[in-house]
């Protein structure tokens, strides 16, 4: 299959001459469509500030990314909006639903922002709210429900526009297991069920188990790479704990 | 350091809180402008009565600057409240890097100051600049011609200034420090943070409750057109009492309302980033209803205010003309130690001391008002001239006992025809009534339709005519001519009859003007003069048309000097809250517009929904103020009566200065709304 995204020696610095810190160096790699991948890494591995280029909230030093081999990084401001409301979905780690608005509402928004006609709105919220199984907390208010169930509907915003790729920062950042697991498993659902392409972000070694492939980043570089495979989700965690091991194992080398 | 850092965050401040600054400033400049009018006066030669009339200003300002200065004093306390919310977060970052608790106070205080001092010296300065055009229109006002344009300073002005904006300082860096060294580190760190709930109320409660505000502010406009502006009734205080309720309501209500009707449209709800903007205002206006009702009538009362204010300037009461059919009046009361209660001739006394009538008056009249007493000194009401059961419709209380004048008949046609009218003819048992006081013409027209009459020294005289006849005695400055009654000369020979008081009217020779003539009384009967006793006038007081004409011109010139003044500082307060409500919200909204954009929504969608919520904030209140001002403008300005009152073009003024005012403050709340979530934007990247 195609590649949907493919990022080739993505470089981003911070800072001028002198003290430059190198957050992302050269990191190249691909994902495919259906693809559930898993980025992990330390605090300060770079993970967010990848995140950042490919939702295009910040701008890459050097490299290019493509998405659908369009070259994002190539994109003037007024594309970047239309790019990012059309191509991409978002799930934050606080959720970042609006407390103002109902969970329907909260669906729905997404809808409105990239202009959907009224009369499909409500069938394709309540598809994927039944397919989240948050149906019957449509009508409450996000102060009424609990933080896995507001990470359903957050999922449900980022999946009912229908985005080629569906970034996820720390989705269970916020959440006891009970309601990782619930909200994985309904990730899970939706990359199988619906195709969604889902690149998530994590430093949990229990969040990366639902991956199929997950790659793990240290300063900045891709330092390994792993794949579930036949797998049962206990053996692929096993194999990320291994992974995990060796690379505290090597920073204390390094240090 | 320390103070590197007190510096430093006014100049920080100053930039972030531009609106809180504009207002500190407005009202420093409005309040010195209003109060250097002294300064302005003295510089114009002014005549006597506007000499006078100048004082009376100057002292009623001194009056309303206590009023305004409260108004501001809240205003400013209310502000900095906002501003110091916004910075508790900061404050806590201090007290978590050690600085010691008993700093900060003194910080907020060295803080406050200096905003004060800067904001005073800037709104001085530019106060000190707008006195000088201000004079211009102060000098139009009491008639005076800039002869020579000249550098105005008050120092009254400016140290009255000092001292209120002093005081309004003061109270708040009390309330500064106050709120400070009570407050506790965590709720300073954590004051970004809140969680708040969003009460929907169900459809049916909305409609209901808003209903019920179309009701009550029906009934209260119901009530206010049909009993107009007299305080006595209690239909007004009822119509204030009901208005005030149904705006509550109707704020408290609309959101809901709107929000229930707009979703019922789906394709308006979904449509851009409607739903958001609905939901934005909904939430708000249950902790901001009260507020936004406030400046509603606040606005209410400026919109009327000026409206009313700037036209009655420029306009003169219609009734002068009928009130003053006299070039000049003479009125002369008889005292209970006059003991000879004999007809006295006005015109023969003054040409005893001195004054030839002849030599000013074309023409002139005297006449006699008599009361009638039963014996026992008890005076015939005019109670008796009307049908028993139209007592209770008097404007006041027990008003038919108060005394009937009565006057002969050659008195009366003396007086028609000395206004040039056809005179009046009477039977021998016949009478006939003058009244031109507006709310007790119907209820003597309803008696002399009747044919009632009235019975006194064995005599019961009729109705010559079915109506009353509309006529002052003398020159008045309203119709207050409340009944006089007309009776054939014999009448007045019956036993009981007393003398009251002589009037003299008289029509000026062509060539004579109102000062000759009023110089000559007044060289005459000097007050040392009256003092030593050496002369006496034979009239207690005079009244002139000029002088009524300018009496009435001048109070109204001072009156939409007053409202210009209360009015502009109103609408300035109004803006202002609303503004900083605004902005603190869109502060505590970053977030949120944060969140559309990073979901894509573009620039111009963000703005779009951002000028949505402003603007709903900014109309509404202003929509229901000028439905109410409608109907207060409606209702003063037939109570007034004014002729020449022109409130479309007066109407049409106050708009400019609404749309000036409250449109700068829109636009920069607007902007600065736009810059805090951009702000965020850019650092968040």
């Amino acid at each position: 299959m195609e590649p949907i995204l493919k990022v080739e020696h993505m470089e981003k610095y911070y800072g001028s001459r002198g003290s430059v810190t190198k957050a992302v160096d050269d990191i190249s790699f691909e994902v495919r469509a259906g693809e559930f991948v898993g980025i992990m890494g330390a605090s300060g591995s770079g993970k967010t500030t990848l995140l950042n280029c490919l939702s295009t909230i910040d701008a890459v030093t050097a490299g290019h990314i493509y998405l659908e081999e369009r070259d994002i990084t190539c994109l003037k401001s007024g594309q970047l909006s239309a790019f990012r409301r059309r191509k991409l979905g978002f799930i934050f780690q606080d959720f970042n639903l609006l407390d103002t608005l109902t969970a329907y509402e909260n669906i729905a928004l997404a809808l409105t922002i990239v202009r959907t006609p009224a009369s499909e709105i409500d069938v394709r919220v309540r598809q994927v709210a039944k397919e989240l199984e948050i149906g019957d907390i449509l009508e409450k208010y996000p102060y009424e429900i609990s933080g896995g169930q507001k990470q359903r509907v957050a999922c449900a915003r980022a999946i009912v526009t229908k985005p080629t790729l569906i970034l996820a920062d720390e989705p269970t950042g916020a959440l006891d297991s009970k309601s990782s697991r619930m909200l994985l498993e309904s990730l899970e659902t939706l990359n199988k069920n619906l195709l969604a392409t889902i690149l998530m972000v994590t430093h949990d070694a229990f969040t990366a188990s639902y991956c199929r492939r997950i790659l793990f980043l240290r300063d900045g570089k891709i330092f390994n790479e792993i794949v579930r495979g036949d797998n049962t989700r206990k053996q692929f965690f096993s194999r990320i704990i291994e992974v995990q091991t060796l690379l505290g194992g090597d920073n204390s080398n390094v240090l | 350091m320390f103070f590197k850092l007190v510096f430093k965050n006014v100049t920080k401040s100053m930039r972030d809180y531009t609106i809180y600054f504009l207002t500190l400033l407005f009202g420093v400049c409005l309040f010195y402008m209003f109060n250097s009018i002294d300064a302005q006066t003295s510089l114009l030669k002014l005549s006597e009565d506007r000499r006078d009339l100048s004082q009376t200003l100057i002292r009623t300002m001194d009056y309303i600057s206590v009023f305004i200065s409260v108004v501001l004093g809240f205003l400013v306390v209310y502000a900095n409240g906002f501003l110091m919310k916004r910075r508790k977060h900061e404050l806590g970052v201090y007290m978590v890097l050690g600085m010691p608790k008993s700093k900060i106070p003194i910080l907020i205080t060295l803080e406050t100051f200096l905003i004060g001092m800067v904001s005073l010296a800037a709104g001085l300065v530019l106060g000190v600049f707008a006195s000088q055009g201000m004079s211009v229109v102060t000098a139009r006002l009491f008639e005076a011609d800039m002869t020579s344009f000249r550098f105005i300073f008050s120092q009254s002005a400016f140290r009255k200034t000092l001292l209120y904006f002093g005081i309004i300082f003061l109270v708040v860096i009390l309330f500064n420090v106050l709120s400070v060294s009570r407050v506790k580190l965590i709720s300073l760190l954590n004051a970004g943070r809140k969680n708040q709930k969003f009460h929907i109320r169900r459809l049916w409660v909305s409609v209901l409750v808003f209903l019920l505000s179309v009701a009550c502010l029906a009934a209260a406009y119901r009530m206010v057109i049909k009993s107009g502006l007299s305080s006595s009734t209690p239909w007004f205080t009822a119509s204030i009492v009901l208005g005030c309720a149904g705006t509550l309501l109707f704020f408290l209500s609309l959101s809901g309302l709107l929000l229930r009707a707009v979703q019922s449209n789906r394709k308006l709800y979904f449509r851009n980033l409607n739903m958001f903007v609905l939901r934005q205002f909904h939430s708000k206006i249950n902790t901001t209803f009260v507020s936004v009702s406030v400046i509603c009538l606040m606005l209410f009362f400026t919109i009327s205010a000026l409206s009313v204010g700037i036209g009655v300037s420029g306009s003169l009461s219609a009734d002068l003309k009928e009130t003053t059919p006299f070039d000049a009046s003479l009125e002369y009361f008889y005292h209970a130690y006059d003991a000879d209660k004999q007809i006295r001739s006005l015109a023969q006394q003054l040409k005893n001391d001195g004054i030839d009538l002849d030599r000013y008056a074309e023409r002139c009249g005297q006449v006699t008002c008599y009361v009638l007493t039963n014996g026992k000194e008890n005076n015939i009401g005019i109670g008796s001239l009307m049908c028993k059961d139209d007592a209770g419709q008097l404007p006041e209380e027990q008003m038919d006992a108060m005394p009937l004048t009565v006057i002969s008949l050659s008195d009366c046609n003396r007086l028609l025809s000395l206004q040039g009218k056809p005179p009046v003819s009477l039977g021998k048992s016949q009478y006939a009534v003058f009244c031109n006081y507006q709310k007790l013409m119907p209820l003597y027209n309803r008696f002399l339709r009747r044919g009632g009459s009235f019975s006194y020294g064995g005599k019961t005289p009729v109705p010559a005519r079915d109506t009353i006849l509309e006529e002052a005695l003398l020159d008045m400055s309203t119709k207050s001519n409340s009944g006089t009654l007309i009776v054939p000369d014999s009448f007045l020979r019956l036993p009981g009859v007393e003398i009251e008081s002589e009037i003299l009217n008289i029509q000026y020779r062509q060539d004579v003007s109102d000062a000759e003539f009023l110089q000559v009384l007044d060289h005459v009967y000097t007050k040392e003069a009256r003092a030593r006793h050496a002369v006496s006038r034979p009239y207690d007081y005079y009244n002139t048309k000029v002088g009524l004409y300018r009496r009435a011109s001048g109070n109204a010139a001072i009156g939409s000097y007053l409202t210009l003044y209360v009015g502009l500082v109103f609408l300035i307060a109004a803006a202002a809250v609303l503004a900083l409500q605004q902005l603190s919200e869109a502060s505590d909204n970053t977030e949120r517009y944060g969140l559309l954009r990073r979901l894509g929504a573009e620039d111009t969608m963000v703005n779009h929904a951002l000028f949505l919520q402003i603007a709903l904030y900014f109309l509404l209140p202003l929509l229901l103020a000028v439905v109410h001002s409608a109907v207060g403008i409606h209702v003063a300005t037939s109570e007034l009566n004014l002729s020449g009152l022109d409130v479309r073009q007066s109407s049409f003024i106050t708009a400019i200065i609404i749309l000036v005012v409250y449109g700068a403050y829109f636009l920069a709340t607007y902007f600065g709304s736009k810059n805090m979530i951009r702000q965020k934007e850019i650092y968040r990247r």
